[in-house]
C-alpha cells in the first residue's frame, strides 16, 4: 500500500482544494487515468496515476482542502491486490463495488454516499457538469443553526451559499449577503414569475472556479496598467523567413511574445519577482503561462526557462501545451510558478486587452490585434506601419509604474528589434543582480 | 449614595440584617473578637452581643451542623467559612441536611440559614486556599447560590440570601473585598435568579460572574474600539440562574461566551452552554466558547498564579472565536 499525495502545482501552492474523485475506492485504474481534480488559487488541475493500481481507500473527501504533501488516498499497486488476502481482494474487485447507480456518470464518491445514506437519485439535486451528482450535493452544509433559519425564511438553498466563517462554515452574514444578491440580481422568482425571455443556470464548478479566482484577484491586487504600441514589420518579416523553412516549426507571434518576454525578463531580473503574501519570491529562471481556452474553461500551461529557451523551442513546448491544455491532459508540471502570464485576444480583431492578473503572477500581458495604419514619419509624410498594442497589468504591491513602463518599453524594443530573439539573453538571470 | 468597599458592604448587610431580625445570628472561626479573618463581621461582637456573634471551634462540619439545626428550629444562622476550600467538611451537613429537609419533611420545615465563603485566587493564597467550588453546590438541589461581583450586590445578594426561607451560599470572591463601588442609601434586597445586564451590546453576549464581570467589562471595552458591541451579564445568582436573560441576550447578539474564574471542565458554564444549545440552538451563529481556568490545581507562585488564572485576554480571544 502506498500513499496517494496531495501535488504542489507550483512554489507558492501551499494546499489544494479536492474538488472531485474520479475513481471510487476499491476501483482499479490505469496509467494515465484520472484520479482526482485539484484546484488551486490558479487553476483546477487534475491528477492523474502515474501506473497502474487500486484505490484502496479515500482518506480526504471531495470539498476538503489539505497541505500540499497530504495524503489523499491510499493505493494498492495492481501486483499487490493479485498477492492479497481475500479480504482486501474482495474490497479491491471493482465488480463487486455497491454501486446501485454505477451506470450513472454521477462522482463515485456521490454514489457510495447515495447508497449509504439510502438516498434515491431523485432525491438529491444535482449540480455537476451535464447533471451530474457531486459528492457536494449528498454532503450536508456546514451551517451555523441561526444561518440555517435565516435561510428556511428566505427560501434560500443553503448548497448556494459560500460560506465565510471558520472551515467555510455558513453563517448569518453569508445567508444575508446571499438573499440581498439574490434579491438584487435575479428577477426574483419568489416575488414574480420568471420571464420567459430569461432562465436561471447553474453554473458548472470550472465556471465558479474561475468566478471565484478572479474575484479574489482582482479584489486583492491592486492592479495598474502600462501600454504600448509595438511596431511589427521587422517582426513579421523575421517570422515570414522563418515559417518559409518549411522543416522549423511554425513560429506564431505569440511564441515570440513569449521568448521577447523570456529575453526581457532575464534583463530584467528585478521584474522576475512575485509577491507572496508577506514575503517576496525571487526566480531565476522566466516561466511564462500562456492563457489557453479550453471546453472545460481556462487553462493557463507554463513555458519553461522562456530565457534561455531558443525560439523554435518555445514555438515546439508552446504547440504542445496549448493541444494538451484543450485535450485536458495537462500535468502537474505544466501549471503554477511563473511572474508574467500572456493572454492574446488579437485573433479576434480587439484592439487591446486589459487583463486580470493570474494569481500569484505579478503580471500578465494583454495582446490585441496587428493592424494597418499610417502613422507620419520623419518628414512627416503618411507612412504605412502594423502595429499591435500591448497591455501589461501589474501588481502594485512589487512593481512601481516607473518599472513597468521601461519594462514594457524594453519588451517593445526587443520586437521591433527582433533578431535579438533569436540571440541569447543579455546579462545574467541572477535573480539579485537587480539589487 | 456612599461609596464603600465591598467588605465593609457586607458588614453593612450583617448588621442591617440582625438589627431587623433578632433571630439572625452569626457563627465561624474568629467572626467576634477578631472580626473575621477578612473582617467581615468587624464591630459586630461589640455592637451585637456573644449570643449573637459566636466564635466557633475549628470545625467547619460543627459550625454547619449547629447552623442546620438552629435554621429547623426556627434560628437565622449566617455561617462563616473562612475560604471556601473548607466547604468540603461542610458538604455532608449542606447536602445531605440542608438541602434535603424541606422536601423530606413534606415541606413542614425549612433551613432559613446563610453561608458566607469566600472563593478565588489572586492573592497567591495557593491550591487549598484558591478553589472556586460553585458548581458543586450549585449541582445540589434543595440549595441556593449566588455570587455578587460588586458591593451593592454584596450587600443586595446577601440581605435577600438571610431573608430567604431556603439554605443560600453566599460565594464572596476574596479578591474583591477591597473593591470600591456605591451602595445605594435606600438598600434593598436584589432578588435571588435574576441577572443584570453590565453593558448592552448587539454583537455578542458574555455571561459571567464574581470577579469575572469586570473582566468580561475589560474585554467589552477592547472590542468596541475595534467596532464590535459586546453584552456583558452579570448572572449575580448561579442556582436558579437567569435563563431567560441569557436566552434574551442571545436572540439579539446570536453569539455566546461564558466566563469565570471557577474551572472550565464541569463548571457552571458548562450548564449554561449545554442549556443555550438546548433552548437557544436556532439562535447561533458561532460556537459557544467557555473561559475558565485550566483543569490544574491554582498554582502558589505569582507568575504561575497569574497564568492560570482567566483574564480579560482570554475572554477577548474567546469572542473572537464565536464571531469569527
Amino acid at each position: 500500500m502506498t500513499d496517494l499525495v496531495m501535488p504542489k502545482f507550483g512554489l507558492t501552492m501551499t494546499e489544494g482544494l479536492l474538488t472531485e474523485w474520479h475513481v471510487a475506492p476499491g476501483e482499479a485504474f490505469r496509467a494515465g487515468d484520472i484520479l482526482f481534480t485539484v484546484e488551486t488559487e490558479k487553476v483546477a488541475n487534475d491528477v492523474e496515476a502515474e501506473a497502474d493500481g487500486v484505490l484502496a481507500e479515500i482518506v480526504v473527501p471531495e470539498g476538503e482542502t489539505v497541505p500540499v504533501g497530504n495524503p489523499v488516498a491510499r493505493l494498492a499497486s495492481a501486483k499487490d491486490d493479485a498477492g492479497s488476502t481475500g479480504e482486501q481482494t474482495k474490497s479491491a474487485r471493482p465488480d463487486q463495488a455497491p454501486h446501485p447507480a454505477a451506470d450513472t456518470e454521477d462522482a463515485p464518491s456521490a454514489r457510495k454516499l447515495m447508497a449509504e445514506h439510502d438516498l434515491a437519485r431523485e432525491q438529491v439535486t444535482p449540480t455537476g457538469r451535464n447533471g451530474r451528482v457531486t459528492k457536494g450535493d449528498v454532503l450536508r452544509v456546514i451551517a451555523t443553526p441561526l444561518a440555517r433559519s435565516l435561510a428556511t425564511k428566505e427560501g434560500l438553498d443553503l448548497h448556494r451559499v459560500e460560506g465565510t466563517g471558520p472551515m467555510g462554515r455558513i453563517k448569518a452574514r453569508d445567508v444575508e449577503a446571499a438573499a440581498k444578491l439574490s434579491t438584487s440580481h435575479q428577477p426574483g422568482p419568489v416575488t414574480k414569475a420568471e420571464p420567459a425571455h430569461a432562465r436561471q443556470i447553474v453554473p458548472d464548478a470550472a465556471r465558479l472556479a474561475t468566478a471565484r479566482r478572479v474575484s479574489a484577484a482582482k479584489r486583492d491586487i491592486p492592479h495598474f496598467y502600462v501600454t504600448h504600441e509595438a511596431e511589427l514589420s521587422a517582426l513579421t518579416a523575421l517570422r515570414r523567413q522563418l515559417n518559409a523553412d518549411a522543416d522549423g516549426p511554425r513560429v506564431t507571434v505569440t511564441h515570440m511574445l513569449i521568448r521577447a518576454l523570456g529575453v526581457a525578463l532575464t534583463e530584467h531580473p528585478a521584474m522576475n519577482r512575485i509577491w507572496a503574501g508577506d514575503h517576496i519570491i525571487a526566480f531565476s529562471q522566466v516561466d511564462i503561462g500562456m492563457v489557453t481556452q479550453t471546453p472545460g474553461g481556462l487553462r493557463i500551461p507554463v513555458i519553461r526557462d522562456a530565457g534561455r529557451t531558443a525560439l523554435d523551442d518555445i514555438a515546439a513546448q508552446a504547440r504542445d501545451l496549448a493541444e494538451r491544455a484543450r485535450s485536458g491532459r495537462l500535468g502537474a508540471s505544466d501549471v503554477g510558478d511563473g511572474v508574467i502570464s500572456i493572454s492574446n485576444v488579437g485573433m479576434m480583431g480587439v484592439t487591446s486587452l486589459t487583463p486580470i492578473i493570474n494569481p500569484p503572477n505579478a503580471m500578465i500581458l494583454g495582446v490585441g490585434a496587428e493592424r494597418q495604419l499610417f502613422r507620419p514619419d520623419e518628414t512627416g509624410a503618411p507612412a504605412l506601419r502594423r502595429e499591435m498594442t500591448l497591455t501589461l497589468a501589474c501588481d502594485h504591491r512589487i512593481i512601481d509604474g516607473v518599472d513597468a513602463a521601461r519594462f514594457l518599453a524594453d519588451l517593445v524594443a526587443l520586437l521591433e528589434t527582433p533578431l535579438r530573439l533569436l540571440r541569447p539573453a543579455r546579462g545574467t538571470a541572477d535573480p539579485n543582480a537587480g539589487e | 449614595m456612599a461609596e464603600t468597599r465591598y467588605i465593609k458592604a457586607v458588614n453593612q448587610a450583617l448588621a442591617d440584617a440582625m438589627e431587623a431580625d433578632p433571630t439572625v445570628f452569626l457563627i465561624g472561626e474568629d467572626i467576634g473578637a477578631a472580626g473575621g479573618s477578612f473582617k467581615a463581621t468587624r464591630d459586630l461582637l461589640e455592637r451585637f452581643g456573644p449570643e449573637r456573634v459566636y466564635d466557633s471551634p475549628i470545625s467547619e462540619a460543627a459550625i454547619t451542623g449547629m447552623a442546620v439545626g438552629a435554621a429547623l428550629t426556627g434560628m437565622r444562622p449566617v455561617v462563616e467559612i473562612m475560604f471556601m476550600d473548607f466547604t468540603t467538611l461542610s458538604m455532608d451537613m449542606l447536602v445531605n441536611q440542608a438541602a434535603k429537609a424541606r422536601s423530606m419533611f413534606g415541606g413542614q420545615g425549612s433551613v432559613p440559614m446563610v453561608l458566607r465563603t469566600p472563593h478565588g485566587g489572586g492573592l497567591n493564597a495557593g491550591p487549598q486556599h484558591s478553589q472556586c467550588l460553585e458548581a458543586w453546590f450549585a449541582h445540589v438541589p434543595g440549595l441556593r447560590v449566588v455570587c455578587p461581583s460588586n458591593p451593592a450586590d454584596a450587600y443586595g445578594l446577601l440581605r435577600a440570601a438571610i431573608d430567604d426561607p431556603d439554605p443560600v451560599i453566599v460565594v464572596e470572591n476574596k479578591a474583591l473585598y477591597a473593591m470600591k463601588g456605591d451602595l445605594p442609601d435606600d438598600r434593598e434586597p436584589i432578588e435571588i435568579g435574576k441577572g443584570r445586564i453590565v453593558r448592552p451590546g448587539r454583537d455578542a453576549t458574555v455571561v459571567s460572574y464574581g470577579a469575572a464581570v469586570a473582566m468580561a467589562e475589560t474585554a467589552a471595552e477592547t472590542m468596541a474600539k475595534e467596532g464590535v458591541e459586546v453584552e456583558v451579564i452579570d448572572l449575580r445568582s448561579i442556582q436558579p440562574w437567569d435563563e431567560g436573560l441569557v436566552l434574551e441576550s442571545l436572540t439579539r447578539t446570536h453569539n455566546l461566551v461564558v466566563a469565570h474564574e471557577a474551572v472550565e471542565a464541569f463548571g457552571v458554564g458548562a450548564e449554561i452552554v449545554a442549556r443555550m444549545a438546548d433552548i437557544g440552538f436556532d439562535q447561533l451563529d458561532g460556537p459557544i466558547v467557555r473561559v475558565g481556568a485550566p483543569f490544574a490545581p491554582s498554582p502558589f507562585g505569582k507568575t504561575l498564579e497569574d497564568a492560570y488564572r482567566p483574564d480579560a485576554s482570554q475572554i477577548v480571544a474567546a469572542l473572537r472565536r464565536t464571531l469569527a
